[in-house]
């Protein structure tokens, strides 16, 4: 018989929930690896106070303004605005890593209500909650300054506003969390994230070219926005502010039957976690159907030419590549940025600049541009291997192998996304005369083989393990970005005036002559690194296998 | 001594002020089934860490078939195969992947290492979902791949660490009888493990480690001889446990203490 005398009250409960998160937070940071952490958090709070403090400003005036002005309708824009963020920022931010498992509170002897009342207050200590209710005090502030007679009704509309935007984003931060449980959607997640950052860029040249087109269809959609929360809540103070009372009431009346209706939703919800849910990705074991003769591998080995060892790792880096979602869907940025960057500073586009970039100048700087995105992985390339780092270590294999196999994937990949941004370009663009041409080729070897010596140094040395399908938390280390800067600037500002030496000799083919021998000089730099390389693997290997078995 | 597959000599690991190995002095015979013991914390895994090439000794040093680790780490790796703590798997490949890449890595051709995974993977019982990555596998059926990860090779000395721990009752009878057929044939297995029943009905040597340093070593009998029993009854290996790594009674839990729970 267990010996619990009573069990602590919901506040108390609450009480210790937000006790534990401290808690957590704080032992983190107390490991040596997560100091830097600490001061990159300081510099989170600070940007995030100011951003915070700054739109308390624009909220506060906006509605000074609008109730002052007589655009009482208006209000409804601010509405919106916090509306929006409140619930779009924790959206994208949800998928970004797995925090605190509000579920794991299951196992406490908690009744669903205390469940529920947890929930919501879990709700409350959100980045994107705080900031709104920020916002809304400084609108209720604005708003009584303009006009003192409808603070009863800023006062109450902004409570169920608040409770209302408390229960949708819980409710639907529940179905997010039954959604990214899984890793295939959490990583067709990322997919779609990726494609709408991607989208995003080209907003700009869609509304210079189709902005007005689009307005009469825009105007037409606006009015159905007033059954939505925001409307209905700015309706609500506009009512109040122009002695219109029943726009006051129907506003008030809509906003709590949207609140009662996802209540009720996330009460279903929550009681199907009570219950207890399944979440966990592996299905019952399935007995083995019986097989009689095994199949053997026929046909040629298409990399017979290289070791078996160097075979194995470039086909484990290429399955890895194509697993990794995030890392995967980055390979459509490269021509994504040439069609980008081509509508905005050359080429033929209708909204490229009056005057476009020099041909002769645009492309290498485009190549290079894309060298900086697609080098970057290779200063930590051990990031995804996680506890497969010790097979590694337990065969019979240098790790001059395994660099080999890794950089010859990173050569296929650059190959390839170059020679399809190279296409795009052509077509978009046209090609920079054949010197130049020749010399940005040269100039990519040149670049590639001397970054792929410092990154697999700095994969060694600066180890961050990073988690398929995941963004928040997944940052490098900062010695390997610094690294990979500083190599990327030193080589570039090695490259940038060769290209150009040309301009000053006269001789259109000196580029090409000098990048040739950096090139040849940096294979063979390459070549000889990989013995003292594999030396360091060796002595650096418990900082690796520690690093990235986490 | 000729046919020892694995001998170590003052083998020690510091942690800055922490010595985890403390001049351990080992030999394992060729063919042994070997049983390496201890309380949490003891040194067994980073023993196994320092014999299978997964950390340096601060001093010391280990023979495994007769050749020294640090000189020839290359040839020593090729026959010698690794359950480690973690598993070590690569765990976005699936099961069949997972086998050829470590069979190619031990410099096997493609089809011997194609034939060897799918019967390996038949056998631990894991080749019904071969579309299914490893980070998709239960504990236990991890467990299973990285054994025969180890063994996919043919190695002489087989490092197991913790490796029942997970594995459900019929794979774990069948890998029982897989060691015990490998021992026949003269491959050496040096295991770790807290369930004790365990190693005695496998193993025919124990060493036990208890901070740090080993404190008993021989075969079981010999153990036995060594610890006084009840009279008329065979002592345990769990007695034989206790009565060398509990000798001081300020390790052992007191009971008295939790009263409230009795």
């Amino acid at each position: 018989m267990a010996d619990v005398a009573h069990l602590p009250g919901v506040w108390e409960q609450i009480r210790l929930v937000a006790g534990l998160r401290w808690r957590i937070l704080a032992n983190n940071l107390r490991k040596k690896h997560n100091q830097w952490d600490l001061i990159g958090l300081i510099f989170a709070g600070i940007f995030g106070g100011l951003f915070v403090i700054g739109l308390c400003f624009a909220f506060y005036f906006g509605a000074y303004s609008f109730l002052s002005g007589g655009r009482e309708a208006w209000m409804a824009l601010l509405f919106w605005a916090i509306f929006l963020f409140w619930q779009l920022f924790p959206i994208f931010t949800a998928g970004f890593g797995v925090g605190f498992e509000f579920r794991t509170l299951l196992r406490f002897p908690l009744s669903l209500r205390a469940f529920y009342v947890i929930g919501l207050a879990y709700g409350l200590a959100d980045f994107a909650a705080i900031a709104s209710i920020c916002w809304l005090a400084a609108m209720i502030l604005g708003a009584t300054v303009a006009n003192p007679s409808v603070l009863p009704a800023m006062l109450f509309v902004a409570a169920l506003f608040v409770l209302m935007n408390i229960t949708l984003e819980r409710m639907i931060g529940s179905w997010l969390e039954r959604i990214l449980a899984r890793r295939r959607t959490r990583e067709m997640f990322f997919a779609l994230f990726i494609l709408f950052a991607v989208s995003v860029q080209f907003i700009n040249p869609l509304v210079q070219r189709y902005g007005r087109t689009a307005q009469p269809w825009v105007r037409q959609v606006i009015p159905f926005l007033s059954v939505f929360p925001p409307s209905l809540a700015g309706r609500a103070i506009a009512g109040a502010a122009q002695n219109h009372f029943t726009d006051t009431l129907l506003g008030v009346a809509g906003i709590s039957a949207y609140m009662l209706v996802f209540s009720l939703l996330l009460w279903l919800r929550f009681a199907t976690q009570y219950r207890g849910e399944e979440l966990s990705e592996s299905a019952a074991p399935v007995r083995a159907p019986v097989r009689p003769v095994s199949r053997i591998a026929g046909g040629a080995d298409a990399l017979r030419l290289l070791t078996p060892q160097v075979a194995a790792v470039l086909r484990k880096e290429f399955r890895y590549l194509t697993r990794n979602s995030f890392a995967f869907f980055l390979l459509i940025m490269p021509p994504v940025f040439v069609l980008l960057f081509t509508t905005q500073f050359a080429g033929k586009h209708p909204t490229a600049t009056k005057h476009p970039v020099s041909v002769e100048f645009f492309f290498p700087a485009m190549m290079g541009y894309l060298m900086l995105i697609l080098m970057a992985p290779a200063y930590n390339s051990f990031a995804y291997d996680g506890k497969g780092i010790q097979t590694y270590f337990t065969s019979p294999v240098s790790f001059r192998e395994v660099f080999l196999g890794k950089n010859l994937l990173q050569l296929a990949m650059l190959a390839f996304e170059l020679t399809l941004s190279m296409i795009a370009f052509s077509y978009l663009v046209g090609m920079p005369s054949l010197p130049l041409l020749l010399a940005t080729l040269a100039a990519i070897i040149f670049n590639f083989t001397g970054q792929l010596v410092i990154a697999n140094w700095s994969s060694l040395c600066f180890p961050r393990k990073l988690n398929f399908g995941q963004m928040r938390g997944q940052r490098q280390s900062g010695m390997a970005v610094l690294v990979s800067f500083g190599t990327q600037i030193l080589l570039g500002g090695i490259s940038a005036p060769i290209l150009f030496m040309s301009r000053w000799t006269g001789d259109k083919w000196v580029p090409l002559e000098v990048f040739a021998f950096l090139a040849a000089a940096a294979i063979a730099g390459y070549s000889s690194s990989l013995e003292p390389l594999a030396s360091l693997a060796e002595k650096k290997k418990e900082t690796l296998i520690d690093a990235l078995s986490r | 001594m000729t046919d020892a597959a694995i001998v170590t000599q003052k083998l020690t690991r510091r942690f800055g002020n922490l010595i985890a190995v403390d001049g351990v002095d080992l030999t394992v015979a060729a063919g042994q089934f070997f049983g390496f013991l201890g309380p949490n914390g003891a040194g067994k895994s980073t023993t196994i860490k320092m014999l299978t090439g997964l950390l340096a000794p601060s001093s010391g040093r280990a023979e495994l078939l007769g050749l020294d680790f640090a000189a020839h780490p290359v040839e020593v790796k090729r026959q010698i195969g690794v359950v480690p703590e973690g598993m070590g798997l690569f765990e976005r490949l699936t099961g069949a992947e997972y086998l050829q890449f470590v069979g190619r890595m031990y410099g096997l051709d493609r089809p011997t290492t194609q034939r060897r995974s799918e019967e390996l993977l038949d056998f631990m019982q894991l080749s019904d979902r071969p579309k299914t990555l490893i980070a998709d596998y239960s504990h236990g059926m991890q467990k299973k791949l990285a054994l025969a990860a180890a063994v996919i090779h043919g190695p002489r000395i087989l490092f197991l660490d913790e490796p029942f721990e997970g594995v459900d009752a019929l794979a774990a009878g069948a890998l029982k009888a897989l060691l015990g057929r490998m021992t026949e044939r003269g491959v050496t297995i040096f295991l770790t493990s807290h369930v004790l029943e365990i190693v005695e009905r496998l193993c025919s040597h124990v060493a036990i480690i208890d901070k740090g340093r080993l404190v008993a070593q021989g075969s079981l009998e010999e153990l036995r001889a060594g610890v006084a029993g009840e009279e008329g009854s065979k002592t345990t290996l769990e007695q034989i446990f206790l009565s060398i790594v509990g000798q001081d009674g300020g390790q052992r839990p007191q009971l008295e203490e939790l009263s409230w729970l009795m």
